[in-house]
């Protein structure tokens, strides 16, 4: 479904990601994990096309949309999420939905819906999408005024408002305790079995060994392994890549 | 102080209210934009004066009552705004913000340029309604035609804020000034949310346009660059980017405006405002209302 063909980008000359190629399947959960500075966001906003490639290509459903602007990505049926979230604060829950709605049918159905109202189809899934995510009776809040686990629920639905068929959640269980991580899990498998697909960039380890079907491993920008998670956790490059740069995260922390 | 100066002081904080309302739509154009876009569009006031003109073809051209002349220069001054967008911002890079200050400085040059040799150079004669209607509160007698002028801008506000707040384009306009990279990303192209937003200043502009020279009578060419500083100082003491503070500061200046005029006479006048907005910039450089963009 998303398959990235030996993609390149160099700020200056540091290689953040270099020559990455992976496929993933429709209806996969897919894994990218790695230490800090790995390349991870980096390969994400590649995807979203937050910023040009420098080579290589990127695939969705076959079609090369490695030039394509970003806001014509979603109707191709993108969506993401932010490691550091990025809602619009100052207007309230139901219009983050309501304004990232902006579905194939209010397109086909001409300016006025699409820019006036939107359709009524559309304010029964925003109902819906407000109840998947627990957030039916905060639907006249700002968003700004949320609790941060709100908010990533918020920044969830709100992605999924455009009816994606792949998703990319960046870090989505950063901050999260024990319990949401629990619930973030099973809103995700819940997501699979709509028939998305994700793409779930992620530290926490636990969560991504849980819930995904294949994983692949950045290192300094380079690929370093993919498999399902039980090769990656029994892969020797990894062990030392990975766990090496969460040791020495835990001295920084504990220092 | 004496009474007749008490009462003058009065007419002249009426007067200068209700005119007020024209520096606030103004006001809010620039305001507007610079939310949205993030860069000051210094044209905005010329286009403003120049839907107004284009209304003039209308009005002795063709003769057209006033009410019809100035949806014309609502119209033609939504024309302007879109050439103004297409001219000096579609295409000018997003990480030079100078290059489209300094191209719409270009613009604000070129259509005054337009206006001044269009007409001579000449003042011309500009319809208003009510103007033969007045109140007359005690010692206080308020013009028809500025009252008319009051309530056009009153109603201009209200759709536009109606536009913003509660249309899905509105909605969509703000998610752009308040987060443009996750707007992006939930399919809305900040190019047509950009020229809308040109579109729809402009067309309040017209308004604006329209109304000051309703209330003055005349259009004189040398409008231009005036309310474009009017325009500047409403937006700056409201705050860059807040349409409530555009409002507020538009009635202030108005007010501010006629009774330094009353106190000091019409030479000075325009000092004192330059003061007042000085005062602002030194003891409040956020403006009334700290705007959502000046916040990061």
């Amino acid at each position: 479904m998303l398959q990235l063909d030996r993609l390149s980008k160099h700020f200056g000359g540091v290689r953040a990601v270099d020559e990455v190629s992976l496929t993933v399947e429709r209806g996969q959960i897919f894994g990218l994990i790695g230490p800090n500075g790995s390349g991870k966001s980096t390969t994400v906003n590649l995807v979203c096309g937050l910023f040009p490639v420098t080579s290589g290509r990127v695939l969705f459903d076959g079609e090369d949309i490695t030039e394509l602007p970003t806001h014509r990505r979603l109707a191709g049926g993108i969506a993401r999420t932010f490691q550091n979230i990025r809602l619009f604060e100052n207007l309230t829950v139901w219009q983050n939905l309501w304004v990232a709605q902006n579905g194939a049918e209010d397109r086909q159905q001409g300016f006025l819906k699409r820019w006036y109202s939107g359709n009524r189809q559309g304010r029964a899934e925003i109902e819906e999408l407000l109840e998947f995510s627990r957030l039916h009776d905060k639907r006249d809040l700002l968003a700004g005024n949320l609790a941060f686990g709100e908010q990533r629920r918020l920044e969830m639905a709100r992605a999924l408002a455009a009816k994606p068929s792949f998703l990319l959640l960046d870090e989505p269980a950063a901050g999260m305790s024990q319990e949401e991580l629990k619930q973030l899990s099973e809103r995700i498998r819940a997501l699979r079995e709509r028939g998305a697909t994700v793409l779930l960039v992620e530290h926490v380890m636990d969560l991504v060994m849980d819930i995904t079907d294949r994983i692949a491993v950045l290192n300094f920008g380079r690929k370093i392994a993919e498999g399902t998670p039980e090769e990656i956790q029994a892969n020797e490059d990894v062990r030392k890549a990975y766990l090496g740069g969460a040791a020495e995260q835990e001295e920084a922390a504990s220092a | 102080m004496d009474y007749f100066f008490f009462i003058d002081l009065v007419q002249g904080f009426a007067d200068g209210v209700l005119f007020g309302t024209t520096y606030a739509l103004i006001g809010i154009g620039f305001t507007l934009i610079f939310g949205v876009m993030h860069k000051l569009n210094l044209a905005y006031g010329a286009a403003s004066i120049g839907g107004a003109y284009v209304s003039l073809i209308a009005f002795l051209g063709l003769g057209w009552p006033p009410i019809p002349t100035f949806a014309i220069s609502a119209v033609g001054a939504g024309v302007i705004g879109y050439v103004v967008y297409f001219c000096c911002f579609k295409f000018t890079p997003v990480r030079h913000p100078l290059a489209a200050l300094m191209a719409s400085v270009g613009m604000l040059l070129f259509i005054d340029e337009v206006i001044v040799h269009e007409s001579d150079g000449m003042p011309q004669p500009y319809p208003s309604v009510m103007d033969h209607a007045e109140i007359t509160l005690g010692e206080i007698w308020i013009r028809g035609d500025l009252i008319f002028v009051f309530l056009m801008s009153v109603v201009s506000m209200g759709v536009l804020l109606w536009l913003l707040y509660r249309t899905r384009l509105g909605v969509a306009t703000r998610a752009v000034s308040q987060e443009a990279t996750a707007a992006r990303l939930c399919g809305i192209n900040p190019d047509r949310i950009n020229a809308s937003t040109f579109v729809i200043t402009g067309v309040l502009g017209g308004v604006a346009g329209a109304m000051i020279g309703a209330a003055v009578g005349v259009l004189s060419p040398l409008l231009a660059v005036p309310v474009t500083v009017k325009g500047l100082i409403v937006a700056v003491i409201g705050g860059l980017g807040s349409i409530p503070g555009a409002i507020i500061a538009g009635l202030m200046v108005g007010a501010a405006e006629n009774i330094f005029l009353v106190m000091r006479g019409i030479t000075e006048r325009d000092i004192y405002v330059m003061l007042l907005l000085f005062v602002f910039l030194v003891l409040r450089p956020g403006g009334l209302f700290r705007s959502a963009s000046s916040q990061h």
